[in-house]
């Protein structure tokens, strides 16, 4: 590892005035620079991890923001001398590769308290809902002393699920008036789920889609019951159905705060982010999951570590081939013979790769 | 060095004033000529305007001031990056701000002052020119 990516490091772990700077720095490079992550892993090993890497995902405008800055307030609350980390990633322009980060805009009133480190990031191209370094930045806050760090995703779509190999926990946030109960039955961002929270409590349909998300992990319960019980043997339920008065049934009770089926089917949280309804038992939630499981997540990471890398691989690999690819570039011209049917285009791609090799071998001794 | 990474910049307004057309207007300017763009919102104050540009390593920060109180803000958000060692984040400015208020301003170290008016390829271009030295890790 350099000097100066050392010196990076002693600061940021320092009291110093100098430390903020130092990590926020480090997380630049992380986010900056893929095709060092090899190096930044190695350098990266004995770093302090954060007990709990909390991911937040929903659809655009479901309140992930409101729902990390009130969770931010009740952690502040609960646990004083602990630091949280927040990564609130925006998506970058595929037009013009601008973006506009605006997640902070929420959590302003945490922004000069020296326990919480907020970091925004642009996805700049990547597809699944996070941005290529965001686990480096998440293991510098680690660095850093955070406790806790939440990761914010992009407000994603269906299938936009990468989150669930980088964090130990995942909360999916619903709002009312995103679909009926088809959407419900769909493959995707749902399967992702370790904890719901159906937010907008207070607004119309919210009730409506309370059920709807309730009757569709009833029907997940029993389908992987169903699936896993032996042809002619009669199937065990392992629990009571949902038909209670806290339950889907009777429509004229009050929907509980927290609603879960058994241990297995993640739990369902009505909050009003907003009024700050539901987010104390969430947080009480998150706090009992992290005591009883922080040691098994900390060994599940050490395996995703090699997904990182895999990705940093990828990474840079699409660069090398796409700056060879350019208008004005000879591999654009290529393509331009290829349409025209003069180029076969296997022998592109080998060509395009054996000269995106070259090109790497003058990167090797780069520095930042 | 990777020259596909466009610096950082935070856009926010200072003070108690609440008119944002204009800060809004400018991040989207930036925003479309391809810069990662730190909104902030309004009424934030110095150190909350500091504190974010140190912890996003932005390059630069552009203010938005209708208030009146451009010199007494300025002057604090200028001695807080320093006091954080961060003082070679560049720091402009827009807004209702007298004219002759500006050679006080860029002596104080304001890199630029966008008064109303002012074509949008103009501030992009002078921000390209005061981020052109600043090095993108």
């Amino acid at each position: 590892m350099d000097a100066r990516l050392e010196q990076l490091i002693k600061d940021a772990r320092s009291d110093g005035s100098c430390a903020l700077r130092a990590a926020a720095r480090l997380m630049s490079i992380m986010t900056n620079q893929p095709q060092r992550l090899g190096e930044l892993l190695a350098g990266s090993r004995d770093w302090p991890q954060p007990r709990l890497v909390l991911g937040v995902t929903g659809a655009p405008g479901s309140g992930k923001s409101t729902i990390t800055d009130h969770l931010a307030a009740e952690f502040r609350d609960h646990f004083p001398e602990r630091k949280l980390g927040i990564v609130a990633v925006d998506p970058s322009s595929p037009f013009t590769g601008g973006a506009l980060l605006g997640d902070r805009v929420r959590m302003m009133r945490h922004a000069s308290d020296p326990h919480v480190f907020i970091r925004s990031l642009a996805s700049r191209g990547h597809l699944g809902g996070l941005a290529l370094g965001a686990r480096g930045v998440v293991r510098v806050m680690g660095l850093i002393g955070c406790d806790t760090v939440i990761v914010e995703t992009v407000g994603v779509g269906q299938s936009e699920v990468e989150i669930a190999q980088n964090a130990d926990l995942v909360v999916v946030v619903l709002a009312p008036g995103q679909g009926d109960s088809v959407q419900m039955l769909k493959a995707g961002l749902l399967e992702a789920a370790d904890l719901f929270v159906v937010n907008k409590s207070d607004r119309e349909g919210a009730d409506l889609l309370h059920q709807q998300l309730l009757s569709m992990l009833q029907r997940q319960r029993l389908a992987r019951l169903d699936l896993a019980s032996t042809p002619g043997e009669p199937m065990t339920c392992g629990g009571p159905m949902l038909t209670g008065p806290q339950g889907i049934v009777d429509e004229r009770a009050t929907p509980a705060v927290r609603v879960a089926l058994d241990n297995e089917t993640p739990p369902v949280f009505r909050c009003s982010a907003i009024k700050h309804e539901g987010v104390a038992e969430l947080m009480m939630e998150l706090k009992g999951l992290t005591d009883r499981h922080a040691v098994d997540w900390q060994n599940r990471r050490k395996g995703q570590t090699i997904e990182e890398i895999r990705l940093a691989v990828l990474e840079e690999v699409r660069r090398r081939v796409s700056d060879r690819l350019a208008p004005g570039r000879k591999g654009y011209e290529e393509l331009e013979r290829a349409t025209e049917g003069n180029r076969s285009m296997a022998a592109l791609v080998d060509e395009l790769l054996y000269e995106a090799a070259a090109a790497g071998r003058g990167l090797q001794s780069s520095g930042c | 060095m990777n020259a596909a990474v466009k610096p950082r910049i935070l856009i926010g307004k200072p003070g108690l004033d609440g008119h944002d057309r204009g800060a809004k207007y400018v991040a989207q300017i930036l925003r479309d000529a391809g810069f990662e763009v730190i909104y902030t919102g309004i009424r934030r104050s110095p150190e909350q305007i500091v504190d974010t540009a140190v912890q996003e390593d932005v390059a630069a920060i552009g203010l938005s001031l209708l208030s009146g109180a451009h010199l007494a803000l300025f002057t604090r958000v200028l001695e807080l990056l320093h006091d954080r060692g961060a003082d070679d984040i560049v720091v402009f400015g827009g807004g209702t701000i007298p004219p002759k208020d500006i050679p006080r301003l860029k002596e104080m170290g304001v890199a630029e002052v966008f008064t109303p008016g002012t074509p949008a390829r103009q501030i992009v271009a002078a921000i390209d020119d005061c981020l052109l030295h600043h090095s993108v890790m």
